[in-house]
């Protein structure tokens, strides 16, 4: 089972109509999946404007390509697929990032400051790696994709993408154990 | 998926991170490009079908005006090629009132194959300007062609096919014409 947070059925009478164009439908499609999109767009491209662009034109794209969807995965996936490769030739065509502000995170529960605190380190961590090593690892280690899969969306090898996985891990490693040792001395 | 045995898939844990999401509504964007995509299309279409009745008529003319008028009536009474030769200019008159058939764009298309193969031999390289242009059109020509190697009968594909052949035609042409001009002035 995925644990992508893409991974959100939808029904063939859905898929059906927006094949055949039907816009309101579409729209209900947009909606279902703009923020997952936005989320994999945004943990890739590391800026809220660009991947803003990023998830309407991939939306657009698969909105006009949706015919080409011949079903035999899941539509969720497919559509992921083009949001990623989206973000990934954004980033490729600029590599350009905004420094991620506290804003753009919220605690998953009411009141858990240290597991905010921690997601703090690990964004800011994140945020350090250089942005192909980014979108490896996260598309590795959270949207389970494997090896060949990155290796095509790059347009690259397989050893391409665990040498980039390897790197972002121990990097992340690295920084994280930096982090602490600083908020350790800081006691 | 594949994960080595001993590692963990998400060893820093990074699905622990919050998601992100955004307030912009790209909805309405998304509409209007897909509405405007989908009205340049129908347009297309539409021009498409109007240009290779057009280019029938065009070449149905060619045909009559081509056509060889007997000086002579034989003695004996129109000969077989005499009748050939009537019938195909009735045909050739009466095909603009027809939808295009797929054979006949084809072989319009093939008539403007050779057409560009000779312009573009008479008229040699193009300017700059001229030559982005033709690059275009040949992209749109292959976009085309793949829809047909899906598609191979599709009336709506082939009359796409001859009108962008029509328009290189018409680019090497006029720029054909344009030389002759500035020679003439000279």
């Amino acid at each position: 089972m995925s644990e992508s947070p893409f991974d959100i059925e939808l029904d063939e009478m859905t898929l059906a109509r927006a094949r055949r164009g039907d816009l309101d439908v579409c729209e209900t499609i947009y909606r279902k999946y703009r923020h997952p999109a936005f989320s994999v767009a945004f943990r890739i491209c590391r800026s809220r404007e660009t991947a803003e662009e990023v998830t309407q034109e991939a939306f657009i794209t698969a909105f006009r390509k949706i015919r080409q969807f011949r079903g035999d995965s899941p539509f969720w996936g497919w559509l992921r697929r083009v949001v990623v490769n989206h973000a990934i030739s954004t980033i490729r065509r600029n590599d350009k990032t905004k420094t991620v502000t506290f804003e753009d995170y919220h605690a998953p529960t009411a009141g858990g400051q240290q597991q905010t605190g921690l997601a703090m380190d690990l964004e800011a961590a994140l945020g350090m790696l250089s942005a192909q090593d980014r979108a490896v690892v996260w598309l590795h280690d959270v949207e389970g994709y494997n090896h060949r899969e990155i290796a095509e969306a790059f347009g690259k090898t397989e050893s391409f993408s665990k040498t980039r996985l390897s790197r972002a891990r121990a990097r992340l490693r690295e920084l994280l154990e930096a982090g602490q040792n600083t908020l350790r001395a800081s006691h | 998926m594949n994960h080595r045995r001993n590692e963990p898939a998400d060893p820093l844990n990074l699905r622990s991170l919050p998601p992100v999401t955004s307030e912009h509504d790209a909805w309405p964007a998304i509409r209007n490009t897909l509405l405007h995509q989908r009205r340049r299309s129908r347009a297309w279409r539409f021009g498409g079908a109007a240009l290779a009745t057009a280019a029938t008529l065009v070449l149905a003319l060619t045909l009559t005006v081509n056509a060889p008028v007997p000086d002579t009536v034989s003695p004996n009474g129109p000969g077989t090629d005499d009748l050939l030769v009537a019938e195909s200019g009735r045909e050739a008159q009466s095909l603009p009132l027809q939808e295009p058939s797929v054979e006949s764009l084809i072989a319009m298309s093939r008539q403007l194959e050779a057409r560009v193969r000779q312009s573009r031999y008479r008229v040699g390289d193009l300017p700059v300007r001229q030559l982005v242009y033709q690059v275009e059109l040949q992209d749109l020509i292959v976009q085309v062609d793949e829809g047909l190697s899906r598609n191979p009968e599709s009336i709506e594909l082939w009359s796409q096919r001859v009108n962008l052949l029509m328009d290189v035609v018409a680019l090497y042409e006029n720029n054909l014409r344009r030389d002759y001009y500035r020679m003439a002035s000279v």
